[in-house]
């Protein structure tokens, strides 16, 4: 397995984040001009999205490789051009898939977790 | 440290780490992170060394972040983990066949005359752990020393 290389693969929230992250990211870009360092701000005040903030540089690098984001240079105010990132139309459709996926997904793991504890006990005991 | 001196250190270790990218995608990644950091500096408004490292916890270790990059490659990454762990494995630079090559060059030359370095060699350019460079530093070694004061004396007692 690749991620056998790796120290933390035991910890199942990293491997559920690398899962889901791209598609955080896409969803970032969705709807307004990002860039690097403020994508990583949204993700990062969203809560237990990122740990490492320099992983998202490849994979913001594999979004361009895969046509999934665009890029523009824009200049900034303080220090060198900036890239922003954009969702693309094939971007939104992988979005769009995997917000369906996430749906059944998240439904599966809730309905499965919660069967321990008896239906309709959802307040404090 | 002072906060610049740890930019440059991380910068360094980012860029040691990251030498199995293909070039233009190692410069890119460089620069990128190179940003990021300045980024968040110019922000924070300040570049002491707690603000520094603060940030730079905040990026995560140089080596996690090829390790993704390395993770995201389009064509299945094989070649490039083995090329790692490769390079792992090497690590330790000395194994049995190089510590009996190091021994036949040295204390060899004078218990095995001309046999024991030239054995030591054969032994060298059969190591996996060397590189091609340490194995021809070796071998040059091996001929100034004992093969060129060979030939001087042969052409000496020649003429």
């Amino acid at each position: 397995m690749s991620g056998m290389v790796h120290g933390d693969t035991r910890n199942p929230l990293t491997e559920l984040r690398r899962g889901v992250l791209e598609h955080c990211v896409l969803a970032v870009v969705r709807d307004r001009e990002s860039y690097a360092f403020d994508i990583v701000r949204v993700l990062a005040s969203a809560g237990e999205l990122v740990t490492s903030e320099g992983t998202i540089y490849p994979l913001l690098s594999r979004l361009r490789r895969d046509h999934l984001v665009t890029t523009t240079w824009r200049e900034s105010d303080a220090g060198p051009p900036r890239r922003y990132y954009l969702i693309t139309d094939e971007g939104r459709r992988a979005l769009d898939a995997f917000a369906g996926d996430w749906a059944r997904f998240r439904d599966a793991v809730d309905a499965l977790l919660a069967g321990g504890a008896r239906r309709g006990e959802s307040d404090g005991r | 440290m002072d906060g610049d001196e740890l930019v440059r250190d991380y910068l360094g270790r980012l860029d040691a780490a990251s030498w199995p990218l293909p070039p233009e995608r190692r410069a890119e990644l460089a620069d990128e992170v190179r940003e990021h950091i300045e980024t968040a500096l110019a922000e924070a408004g300040r570049r002491d060394s707690v603000t520094v490292r603060n940030v730079l916890e905040r990026l995560g270790r140089p080596e996690e972040i090829v390790s993704s990059e390395v993770d995201s490659e389009p064509a299945p990454p094989r070649w490039i983990e083995a090329r790692i762990a490769e390079a792992a494995a090497k690590a330790p630079t000395l194994g049995a066949l190089e510590i009996i090559a190091i021994l036949l060059l040295t204390a060899g030359a004078f218990l095995l005359p001309v046999f024991g370095p030239a054995i030591g060699l054969v032994l060298v350019w059969l190591s996996t752990r060397w590189t091609r460079r340490e194995k021809l530093i070796a071998t040059a070694i091996v001929v100034v020393i004992f093969v060129l004061p060979i030939v001087g004396l042969l052409v000496v007692t020649d003429g």
